[in-house]
């Protein structure tokens, strides 16, 4: 690789275009990014970060623009050229094999072999070099599935690395991290950052952009808003950038009025696909007029806690309460009639038939009822007109009613999903991942809705792999470890910093603290 | 209704465009083999319908394929392939063959209809197994449906061979050789033909035309099956589940239960496949009896989109080749192979053709979706949407 020309800008990319079938996904971007920089990229989902960051490393053809290393202008092909040019990509969705220890998992791929034997003892040499010199704490012979999410990382950061990346571009690599593992993340990127390289950061987390980037810049809607040094702006300034106009950052809410229990949970146990116990003798309770809400990183029983609640999974120990009403081996259908509405991690596959159109969606689950249908005969003009009330009331903009709902934006989707299971006039709300994938004006949207939801009186139970979001729309947290509900605590009790600990498993409350 | 109405004709122009792209490789073929296209086209068209009786024929010859496509077409909308039409239909002649002529002295009023119900229920009986199998085991339904083809093969060969043949043919000792069959059904069991109602309208069919009310049955159930997949609150949940099962079971609909009926009901149609040949034709039950209707009920519905009116066109389609093709066999010289690969041309090319207007109604209703929320109008409606072109 050469590396004579001398100019600061490592990479720079001109007018760079990227269209999708009915969408500009990359409108003419322009980006320079300086060697030995930190450079955070910043948008809302949708924004097009994520396309350009695979048109650096190959993995789509722009349509137009050019892109320069060095000031030479390349092509990129593919991910193989993209890392030949020191650019490696380390991906939102680990790429690991959980049986294959650390050092294995490294060098899979590109392994140091002579006539076909692989020659360990200088791959073994190479990654401990590499751990050592970015102080990684690692243990090259750890298989991986004995690995937090946060080493995790650390062993697909080490890979780029392994394979000479000059360039480390990271994805929303904060998304799946607890607080203290996003520092210790923060202080690998420092160590690379001095050791020379470049390192492209993206996120939607504000915070976080302005403690570790030295220059941030922002996309909207595809296209490039502007570069600014995090030196000179604010978290306020930022995300008025992003979104295009002043954003609320605060959810203002009243304080909560509570009423009876609505939703009691005792001693739940529930089984993982895997056929071990994901959830272990949980124990908590919601009542009317609460938003109660659940931290953790995923895949720590949350899934699996949500499914059973809603009658998608079976109970394997334990009783369930809604309204007083034990649920257990009740159908879904049973279960909301109750009075559940809920609102499923999975728009795309839990929530929503997409070839189907908008206004058959928006009966969902209520079809059966009086109101749309006799067994012989669905009642299109009150289905209709249903389904053009709540896309009137919860503002959800399409083209027609009449289309496939897949054609919808996923904040719109989400709005036909909250509005559909509002209509039914619930007493508890269980929403999973509520806000996952919308931009900043349907995630203000759908905490307002919660929100009045709750004032109206109704029990909600929000599960969020959001931090930020469970901490300030939340009544009473619970933080889900490894099955159990660890500790239970309102929002202000606790620093952060504690609440990381409790997802981590580093901490637990005494139990009787817990679920009483 | 507008928008949905332009995306109605380009769906539906798109067989036909596959239809046309067909009759041309048949005309390649026709010149590779040295004879000219245009005659042999003409020949079939004119064989197929100058004459009253021939489409009568035709008409015969689709009713049956009605039922099959029918019965595969609701498998499809519930997101099942139902492949064993065929030795559901087998099962279910056997059945109605055997009410036939097992039962006697009962009124025409009860035992038509009793046979036809025998059917029905073979069909339903040979379908049970496989979906038990998808819905409680997880065997997918292509090859257990297959599997059930083949024992259903067997078992017709041994029930019309060994246990029920009609050993009493009426021949003269001597002349001839029975044929291996079940006994003729009940003179109460018979479908009538439609001769004489149609003589009403002036229209006289002669007597080798088997022309029946299968046919009128036939329409009837397409209809039906209009009702019931877009009407009713089951054919919601059909589709619901066909496309989305996991989340037509978050809504509360129960997949395996709709899987099942789906599927029952698919058997039943299918179980009524045979009817047509049997309590009209043949009046018994041979061992060779019709095979095949199972199969061209796939092309049928897959032509026909799974619609009930392009099943029942495509069912013509395909009755309207068979004849031709006796024509052009006869007339022109041309082999019955030729018009075999103007059916697998033309199924090829209407999956492909379908499925690129498929993707170009996509993109052009994502376009139009954009347009709507570029446009920021919430809750633009049904009745008022027809601004955008
Ligand atoms: N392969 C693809 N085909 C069609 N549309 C795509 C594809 N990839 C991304 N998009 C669309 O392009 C836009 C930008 O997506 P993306 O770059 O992933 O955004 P971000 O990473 O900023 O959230 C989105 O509207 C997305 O739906
Ligand atoms: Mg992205």
């Amino acid at each position: 690789m050469e590396k004579t020309g001398a100019g600061v800008n490592i990479i720079e990319l001109r007018r760079i275009t990227k269209r999708f079938p009915g969408l500009v996904a990359n409108d003419s971007i322009n980006l320079e990014i300086a060697r030995g920089e930190i450079h955070a990229i910043v948008g809302e989902n949708g924004a097009g970060k994520s396309t350009l960051m695979k048109i650096l490393t190959g993995l789509y053809q722009p349509d137009e623009g050019e892109i320069y290393l060095n000031g030479n202008r390349v092509a990129i092909n593919g991910p193989r050229q993209a890392i030949w040019h020191g650019i490696g990509m380390v991906h939102q969705h680990f790429m690991l094999i959980p049986r294959f220890t650390v050092l294995e998992n490294i060098v899979l791929g590109s392994e140091p072999a002579r006539g076909g034997v692989l020659k360990e003892k200088a791959a073994r040499q190479l990654v401990e070099e590499l751990c050592r010199r970015y102080d990684f704490r690692l243990e090259s012979d750890t298989r991986v599935w004995d690995l937090s999410v946060g080493q995790q990382q650390r062993v697909e950061i080490l890979k780029v690395l392994y394979r000479g990346a000059e360039i480390l571009i990271l994805d929303e690599p904060t998304a799946v991290l607890a607080p203290q593992e996003v520092k210790e993340l923060f202080v690998n990127l420092r160590n690379l950052k001095d050791q020379g390289k470049t390192i492209i950061f993206i996120s939607h987390k504000l915070d976080e952009v302005l403690s570790i980037a030295d220059r941030i810049s922002v996309l909207r809607r595809g296209r490039m808003v502007g570069t600014v040094l995090a030196g000179e702006t604010d978290k306020k300034r930022l995300s008025e950038m992003m979104v295009g106009r002043p954003v609320l950052l605060k959810i203002d809410k009243q304080e909560s009025q509570t009423g009876q229990e609505t939703l009691v949970i005792k001693d739940l146990s529930v089984m993982g696909s895997m056929g071990r116990p994901a959830v272990r003798h949980v124990s908590f309770s919601v009542r009317a007029g609460e938003i109660y809400g659940i931290a953790g990183i995923e895949g720590n029983g949350q899934t699996e806690l949500i499914e059973a609640l809603v009658g998608l999974r079976k109970v394997h120990t334990g009783q369930v309460f809604i309204l007083g009403q034990p649920i257990v081996g009740k159908s879904v259908r049973e279960i909301k009639d109750l009075g559940v509405g809920y609102i499923p991690e999975d728009r795309h596959h839990r929530g929503l038939v997409l070839p189907m159109t908008v206004w058959e969606n928006a009966v969902l689950g209520l079809h059966r009822t009086r109101e749309f249908s006799r067994p012989a005969s669905l009642y299109f003009k009150k289905i209709l007109a249903h389904a053009e009330r709540l896309v009137r009331e919860f503002d959800v903009r399409l083209g027609s009613v009449d289309l496939p709902i897949r054609n919808l934006s996923g904040g719109n989707q989400q709005k036909v999903i909250l509005a559909r299971e509002m209509s039914r006039d619930p007493s508890l709300i269980i929403a999973s991942q509520p806000t996952r994938g919308l931009d900043i004006g349907a995630i203000e949207f759908v905490h307002k809705q919660l929100i009045k939801a709750r004032d109206q009186g109704r029990a909600v139970l929000v599960v969020s792999a959001d931090l930020e979001e469970v901490l300030s729309l939340s009544d009473r947290v619970g933080v889900i470890y490894s099955g159990e509900i660890v500790a239970e605590f309102r929002p202000q009790e606790v620093t952060l910093e504690e609440i990381g600990h409790y997802m981590l498993g580093s901490k637990a409350q005494p139990r009787e603290g817990v679920g009483a | 209704m507008k928008k949905r109405f332009k995306y109605l004709l380009l769906e539906i122009a798109s067989p036909f465009i596959a239809i046309l792209f067909a009759v041309l490789i048949g005309a390649l073929v026709m010149l590779v083999i040295d004879k000219n296209p245009v005659e042999v086209y003409r020949t079939m068209f004119l064989f197929s319908f100058k004459r009253l009786d021939s489409v009568a024929i035709i008409l015969f010859g689709m009713t049956p394929l009605i039922f099959s496509g029918l019965a595969v077409a609701i498998g499809f909308k519930a997101g099942l392939f139902n492949i064993g039409i065929e030795g559901q239909y087998l099962i279910g002649t056997f059945l109605a063959a055997l009410a036939g002529f097992a039962l006697k002295g009962l009124p025409t009023f009860i035992h038509l209809p009793l046979v036809i119900l025998m059917g029905m229920l073979g069909g339903m009986l040979w379908a049970w197994l496989p979906i038990y199998l998808k819905v409680k085991r997880g065997v997918h339904e292509v090859i257990s449906t297959i599997m059930l083809n083949y024992v259903s093969f067997s078992l017709i060969h041994y029930l019309i061979a060994d246990v029920f043949m009609d050993k009493q043919q009426g021949l003269a000792p001597g002349v001839g050789n029975p044929i291996i069959r079940l006994p003729k059904i009940a003179a109460t069991a018979v479908m009538p033909k439609m001769h004489s109602f149609l003589s009403n309208f002036g229209i006289n069919l002669p007597q080798h035309v088997y022309l029946n009310w299968f046919l009128v049955l036939a329409l009837l159930m397409a209809v039906g099956y209009y009702f019931l997949v877009w009407r009713t609150p089951f054919g919601y949940e059909l589709r619901a589940v066909g496309h989305n099962p996991a989340g037509a079971e978050t809504a509360g609909i129960k997949p395996g239960a709709v899987f099942f009926k789906a599927f029952l009901l698919s058997g039943a149609i299918a179980g009524l496949t045979g009817l047509s040949d049997l309590l009209s034709y043949f009046g018994y039950m041979d061992l060779d009896f019709p095979r095949g209707y199972g199969f061209t009920g796939i092309a049928v519905a897959l032509i026909g989109k799974n619609g009930p009116l392009g099943i029942v066109l495509a069912a013509f389609l395909f009755a309207f080749l068979n004849r031709g093709a006796e024509g052009v066999q006869a007339f022109v010289g041309v082999p019955m192979e030729t018009i075999v690969i103007l059916q697998g041309v033309m199924i090829l090319s209407i999956v492909v053709f379908s499925s690129v207007m498929g993707r170009y109604i996509r993109q052009q209703e994502k376009k139009e979706a954009a347009l709507g929320s570029a446009a920021g109008k919430p809750g633009v409606t049904v009745g008022a949407q027809g601004g955008v072109k």
